[in-house]
């Protein structure tokens, strides 16, 4: 039917458009690291190019990405681990149970979620100084713990109100305690929702800047981010290394979050009960 | 047989003076005075800058001489004086070199954050003899002189300097570059004016920051005898005729640069001046191997900014190292040798061969070098006769008086005040700053 | 934020604390973290305490009074209001379009891609987005305009000119966070249940009533979660904008994040900062709020 074929091509002009808008700036960055400082600014944009790796040889040698890169690691993985471990019981308890103060916990974790990073920085920053903990990524996984629980907790309790209520009584009644029950029936079911709020957590993680900047501001200790942020302030900013660092510190987090996009769908049901 | 008491005398006073000639014959070593403090650790505070890149180049010389080991953070500009002040405000003892930019050094000794430089020179133990203070170039030693006191060593000094495409002029009928900024507007610009075929006479870098404080609004008060305040009376005269002469003169100037400049930092002007679309720039003297090394390189000249019609007052800037007074005194001493030795007529050389920009006249004014390195004559030429140490004010709330100039320097230049309003208005906000937190009890009148 | 559509499903509680017993880690955690630095905040916004200008001071009420009669602060959260209020219904039409079209049955791998693609602007560093925004936004060397160039329009002033910067940086808030819009929404959409989709294709063609009757409430957790996060993401936008021109030109970027980051580290009024945030952390929780009250006000 024309009207039919009129109305695909449409949508399918629209997708092919969401995608271009996508993928442009990504085709940029990554054009751009491999391209010399002067084919970067050129107009008419160079298409076709001899691509040049001497951008990314200056990012690993000159500005120790590849150590930052490691500590992002390092600080992510800490922060995730940290704050599904302590989230998901929690997340699990506000969805299982009544109880009074629920409300304001919830309230709590919300408000430590809104706090904007460079108000919170000073006393931080001055508690670090004081327990001589400045450049120690522990710093760094403690804090981050004030975005990541709450947007674990968020994301899970509805994960686990869909989980059958009929599945947890039946193992209350062969007599399983009830951290059993959350163990090794409810949590084992909620897999793919867990995964998103880790790897959605690990994303802010891994982004966050304005923290790692002033806690660990040493070039051993510092994070991928802080990287960027670093060569904001040099006197020239150095175009093709910029791209070639924002390449390494975007593909691991871009890699991941495709790994993932089909359990995004089902990690996200938010309050949906089948 | 027993010695006479003469004798005795004799020889006791004979060898003395053998001993004291023997003392004052054994001159004063770096390695001798750094013998105490051997595996001690100094962390310096750096740029990510040429003259850094050099320094870190050459400190295994210093470590290997004195076997005391400096470790360097690097930290961007704009977020040096943020680390540095919240370093002593918990009293965290990270750093033990400072980097003071020269517009801050009110901050750091009025809450006695560093350790006066006059005491490490009166240690005989680790004042190098040949230290020659005075072989720093008068402005810069006025610079970092706070209530007579001398409180930093310069390191990584700058002179704003015109750079000019030799090639663009001479097409467009110019042999020499303008010597005035009326010459420059009048006479130069109009004629190499060319929009279709992106050509333009001037860029100026303005982007929010210091970069439209020190390179953007400033630059256009000085030499129309405009100044930021009276210290005596303790008033902002920014609304003065002379001030806003200046300024809506930077207006016309703007008209004949490339669209969207207001934004551009150093990087996207002198990228520009590079690609050969842009004639001249006022830009600093650390520039010029980016420049030389750029598309349009071979064509770049290099010399004094051009003058006003109140005199040459070029772009000024740069920084010294001072010793934190929070970290244990002999840490202390190891970083006075350190930073002793940096700045030292005898290092000046070497660093600058690898990149650095030093205040050494000595240095500076070798014609070997000069020869070596076009810019270090109009650098010199500059700091003697065209620069003043409080090109920028020295006062402890520096920051933030010039985030308000930044916010307003840009306002008026994107158009959004015309210049009077928009003068008037940053007079209000500054003296109400100022007022409000009582600075003008700590603003330091270098000599000129 | 526990949707009131479904049903409240419990176990009995063997013993009083058990709650407790699964709340309690994160609550020590967050308590420890996140209470020490609210109290910080809120004791020093009653301080006059400049860093390196003597000790603090107490001062009352001096720095919310300063606060709320100084223009900057004022400018600097309406402007937040108006980027907020501009960016979310665009995100959120924007992002349902999206989600509609992947729900869809036709082209098949131009729907795979995006739904791969989507992951990507929400997993961009902020400040990576930023630096590559100021490189290809440039006046004078940016591809961007290069581009309009080509289609006859002239050159864009984006980082020179107040309103065009503005209007770059919402536009560069659309493109990172429509995606996550778009991803909740099309979550939302997977749960509408497969036999009440069959059921409403027999009875009705009309894509508008399927929408309205039948997906709308399955879309509504998404959407109040989606408007919610999008509200607290935007007010704490801090590194794309900074690493795009620092909140110039002037200030007319100059957001609430940046505002503050101002005072406390160049201004280094930490009373003054403190007094800002607490501000903006009470407008922040007023405006959540009332969004979640607003959108479910006619549930019961």
């Amino acid at each position: 039917m024309g009207k039919q074929r009129i109305l695909s091509l449409f949508h399918g002009l629209f997708l092919a458009f969401i995608a271009l808008i996508i993928i442009f700036p990504f085709y940029w960055m990554i054009a751009s690291s491999l391209k010399t400082e002067n084919q970067i600014f050129q107009l008419p944009p160079v298409w076709l190019f001899k691509p040049h790796f001497a951008s990314y040889a200056a990012a690993i040698v000159n500005d120790n990405i590849l150590r930052a890169l490691l500590n992002s690691v390092i600080v992510t993985v800490g922060a995730v681990v940290l704050g599904v471990a302590v989230g998901a019981p929690a997340a699990y308890g506000l969805a299982r149970y009544k109880f009074r103060g629920s409300a304001q916990i919830q309230f709590w974790y919300v408000t430590n979620w809104m706090l904007i990073p460079v108000v919170v920085l000073i006393p931080f920053y001055l508690l670090a100084a004081d327990l001589r903990m400045i450049d120690n990524p522990i710093m760094l996984i403690l804090i981050y713990q004030t975005f990541v629980v709450p947007l674990v907790v968020w994301l899970l309790v509805d994960q686990f109100k869909a989980v059958p209520i009929a599945l947890e009584e039946a193992a209350l009644l062969d007599g399983m305690s009830k951290f059993g029950i959350f163990l090794r029936i409810t949590l084992p079911l909620t897999i793919p929702g867990i995964t998103v709020a880790a790897i959605l957590a690990g994303i802010f993680a891994w982004n966050d800047l304005l923290y790692a900047f002033i806690l660990t501001p040493g070039t051993d200790a510092r994070t991928a981010p802080t990287v960027m942020m670093s060569y904001l302030g040099g006197y020239i900013i150095p175009w093709g290394r910029v791209m070639a660092s924002a390449v390494m510190i975007t593909g691991p987090v871009v890699i991941g979050g495709i790994a993932i996009h089909k359990y995004i769908a089902r990690g996200l049901t938010l309050g949906a009960v089948k | 047989m027993k010695p006479s008491v003469k004798s005795i005398l004799l020889g006791s006073a004979c060898a003395v003076a053998a001993l004291s000639f023997a003392h004052s014959a054994q001159a004063w070593t770096l390695q001798q005075a750094a013998a105490p403090y051997k595996g001690e650790t100094v962390t310096v505070v750096g740029l990510d800058r040429p003259s850094y890149k050099a320094a870190q180049k050459l400190t295994p010389e210093f470590e290997k001489e004195t076997g005391i080991h400096v470790k360097w953070v690097i930290y961007p500009y704009e977020n040096t004086l943020k680390a540095e002040t919240l370093n002593f405000v918990s009293h965290s003892g990270q750093f033990d070199a400072i980097l003071s930019d020269v517009v801050w050094p009110v901050d750091f000794t009025k809450a006695n954050w560093v350790t006066p430089i006059k005491d490490f020179m009166a240690n005989k133990d680790l004042a190098d003899p040949d230290i020659d203070i005075k072989d720093f170039f008068p402005v810069w030693r006025h610079a970092f002189t706070i209530k007579g006191e001398l409180v930093g060593l310069p390191f990584d000094s700058y002179a704003g300097l015109l750079y000019y495409n030799k090639k663009i002029l001479k097409e467009h009928g110019f042999s020499s570059p303008p010597t005035t900024w009326d010459q420059l507007l009048t006479v130069y610009a109009p004629k190499m004016y060319d929009p279709s075929k992106n050509l333009y006479p001037y860029a100026l870098q303005s982007a929010r920051g210091e970069t439209q404080t020190a390179d953007s609004f400033t630059r256009f008060l000085w030499p129309w005898g405009g100044r930021y305040f009276d210290a005596a009376t303790k008033k902002i005269t920014l609304d003065s005729p002379d001030a806003i002469k200046g300024e809506a003169f930077r207006q016309k100037l703007i008209k004949f640069g490339p669209k969207g400049i207001i934004a551009d930092d150093h990087s996207q002007v002198v990228q520009l001046m590079g690609q050969g679309q842009v004639a001249m720039v006022t830009e600093w003297s650390a520039f010029y191997p980016t420049l030389i090394a750029s598309k349009a390189g071979p064509d770049i000249g290099v010399t004094t900014e051009p003058a006003g019609p109140k005199g040459q007052y070029s772009a000024f800037g740069g920084f010294a190292y001072m010793v934190s007074a929070q970290v244990p005194k002999k840490t202390q001493d190891a970083t006075w040798l350190f930073i002793q030795w940096l700045t030292s007529k005898s290092m000046a050389k070497p660093l600058l061969e690898n990149g650095a920009v030093v205040a050494r006249a000595s240095a500076d004014t070798d014609s070997a070098l000069q020869a070596k390195f076009p810019y270090l004559a109009p650098m010199v030429t500059t700091w003697e006769h065209g620069s003043v140490p409080d090109w920028r004010p020295q006062i402890a709330c520096y920051p933030y008086f010039s985030e308000l100039v930044s916010e307003y320097g840009s306002d008026i230049e994107t158009g959004q005040y015309t210049v009077p309003a928009g003068m008037k208005k940053l007079t209000g906000k500054l003296q109400h700053y100022m007022n409000s937190t009582g600075c003008w009890n700590s603003v330091n009148v270098p000599k000129h | 934020m526990t949707d009131p559509t479904s049903p409240e499903v419990r176990l009995p509680r063997l013993r009083k604390w058990e709650p407790w017993f699964f709340v309690g880690p994160s609550l020590i955690l967050l308590l420890a973290v996140g209470l020490y630095p609210t109290i910080f905040v809120a004791y020093f916004s009653f301080h006059s305490w400049t860093m390196g200008m003597g000790p603090p001071v107490f001062s009352g009420f001096e720095n919310y009074v300063e606060t709320l009669t100084s223009s900057d602060f004022i400018d600097s959260l309406l402007r937040t209001f108006i980027f907020l209020i501009v960016t979310l219904p665009i995100e959120l039409f924007l992002g349902l379009s999206i989600a509609l079209a992947l729900d869809q049955t036709r082209n098949a791998w131009l729907r795979r891609l995006v739904q791969i693609l989507l992951v990507v602007p929400i997993a961009t560093t902020p400040s990576v987005v930023g630096m590559l925004v100021q490189l290809m936004f440039n006046t004078q060397l940016g591809v961007v305009n290069y581009g309009l160039h080509v289609l006859g329009i002239g050159p864009v002033d984006w980082l020179g000119n107040a309103h065009a910067a503005l209007g770059m940086v919402m536009m560069t808030q659309i493109w990172e966070w429509t995606p996550f819009v778009a991803l909740v929404l099309s979550a939302s959409l997977a749960t509408v249940p497969q036999d009440i989709e069959e059921a409403i294709t027999l009875e009705t063609e009309s894509f508008w009533a399927r929408l309205r009757y039948i997906k709308l409430p399955f879309l509504r957790p998404g959407l109040v979660a989606s408007i919610v996060f999008q509200t607290i993401f935007t007010i704490k936008t801090f590194d794309m904008i900074y690493s795009i021109e620092k909140g110039g030109p002037g200030d007319a970027t100059q957001m609430i994040a940046l505002h503050i980051e101002r005072i406390a580290f160049r201004g280094f009024d930490v009373g003054l900062a403190s007094a800002e945030s607490v501000l903006t952390l009470i407008v922040t929780i007023v405006l959540a709020q009332s969004v979640v009250t607003f959108l479910y006000k006619d549930e019961v």
